[in-house]
């Protein structure tokens, strides 16, 4: 018998193996040949993004949210801009519209929560603890799924969670809707008495609290709503219970 | 042999704080999470109320308005003496004042708010002059009666209606 070449039986493997390649691919090619339909496209999303907005009367003054790659938004803003008009002084115990609401911007539900924070500033700018917060009068409109955590309130910082979960793109009631001075703070007055030069005493009386600014500064905190309690302890540091229909409580 | 030992304890321990930390950052990171912030404050401009009065004398009768100069809001008020004891003369004509309302603590009061540059209606007092018997004379042509008239700022009580404090005089 003759014997054949040591190259022989790699070579004839290698060629079986290309003929086989190819004719798969003529096969395919063939099929696209033969059959052909339109073109359908589908867009699936699948990244679940956060996202929350704060709005002060029906304007979004703040917002941070997730698009997926990045945050929009770098989450602050600012509050009380046309409270006045230009001009006009603000009049003790006269109402002001201020309302304050927010807006799950994101992709999933969440749970929100709201800090209001409220002080004066004196003339020079410092913060003046000697007069009370509670001078600046919010009208909270409890019992609109809006409930304080008075636990955790003190006369300068109000914290206040809405019980149910926000749906994607919806607002949740105002937590807020107007805001008042006291007409207490016109009750102190400064009197100072000055000689004339002339052997006469002048007294000049005025408001103690004229020249001072209110301050209002308000956080929304918002928590995805799968696993609801635990992310809420991880996320605010808070025990809350959640009920089946999906209602937070808080102790 | 002992060398194997502390080797093999080392990479044990590094695997164990690997483990730990990842645990870690994967509870930390399983929440989604975010926030959102503003804040701002606006003046508290008490400010004063400034008003001047205008007076004029007709026919035995002083027509007084008083005009707000100041920046704010004002309620104004306004008391009328008569020398010479015939203070009791002094009468009130109200088809002639307007928007004025005799208080009972011998004030006149402006019913309305008076806003900063304006003016109140004429606030009118007559003058009827008793004879030392008592009956009214009314040729005298001389008479002197003065005028205080007072301002305060306005604010909003409990229930939105608007008020104010004379007890505060600045």
């Amino acid at each position: 018998m003759r014997k054949q070449p040591v190259w022989a039986k790699p070579a004839l493997l290698f060629a079986a193996s290309a003929a086989l390649l190819l004719a798969s691919t003529v096969g395919s090619t063939r099929a696209a040949l033969t059959y052909y339909s339109d073109n359908y496209a589908l867009e699936m999303t699948v990244a679940q993004s956060m996202g929350v907005s704060l709005t002060e009367n029906g304007r979004i003054v703040s917002h941070r949210d997730y698009d997926g790659s990045a945050w929009n938004g770098d989450g602050s803003g600012t509050l009380l801009e046309g409270i006045l008009d230009e001009g006009e002084k603000l009049i003790p115990g006269k109402s002001y519209e201020e309302a304050i609401g927010v807006s799950n911007s994101g992709s999933i539900d969440s749970y929100v929560r709201v800090i209001l924070q409220r002080s004066w500033l004196n003339p020079e700018g410092g913060k003046d603890t000697s007069l009370s917060p509670d001078l600046i009068s919010l009208n909270v409109n409890t019992g609109s799924g809006w409930v304080e955590d008075a636990r955790s309130s003190t006369p300068e910082r109000m914290v206040f969670y809405y019980t149910r979960p926000l749906p994607s793109g919806q607002s949740t009631p105002l937590l807020c809707d107007s805001l008042k001075i006291d007409p207490a703070v016109m009750k102190e007055v400064l009197e100072e008495t000055v000689s004339d030069g002339e052997g006469r005493q002048v007294i000049t009386t005025s408001y103690a609290y004229d020249g001072y600014r209110f301050c209002l500064e308000a956080e929304v905190d918002a928590v995805q709503t799968h696993n609801a309690e635990d992310a809420v302890k991880s996320a605010w540091g808070v025990d809350v219970t959640v009920a089946e229909d999906g209602s937070l409580s808080i102790p | 042999m002992k060398k194997i030992w502390k080797k093999k304890t080392l990479v044990l321990g590094t695997a164990a704080l690997l483990l730990t930390a990842g645990a870690s950052a994967g509870r930390a990171m399983a929440y989604f999470t975010t926030y959102a912030g503003a804040q701002g404050s606006a003046p508290l401009s008490l400010g004063f109320t400034r008003t001047e009065i205008e007076e004029t004398v007709q026919n035995q009768a002083k027509y007084i308005t008083v005009v707000n100069t100041g920046e704010c809001d004002a309620f104004v008020r306004a008391r009328l003496f008569a020398g010479g004891g015939y203070e009791d003369g002094l009468v009130f004509r109200e088809a002639e004042s307007e928007g004025w309302t005799p208080g009972e603590d011998g004030y006149y009061y402006y019913t309305a708010i008076l806003p900063p540059g304006e003016k109140t209606g004429p606030l009118c007092v007559g003058v009827d002059w008793k004879d030392q018997e008592g009956g009214f004379n009314t040729d005298r042509e001389d008479f002197n009666v003065i005028v205080v008239q007072e301002s305060a700022g306005v604010y909003y009580d409990e229930d939105g209606n608007p008020a104010c404090n004379w007890e505060v005089q600045l």
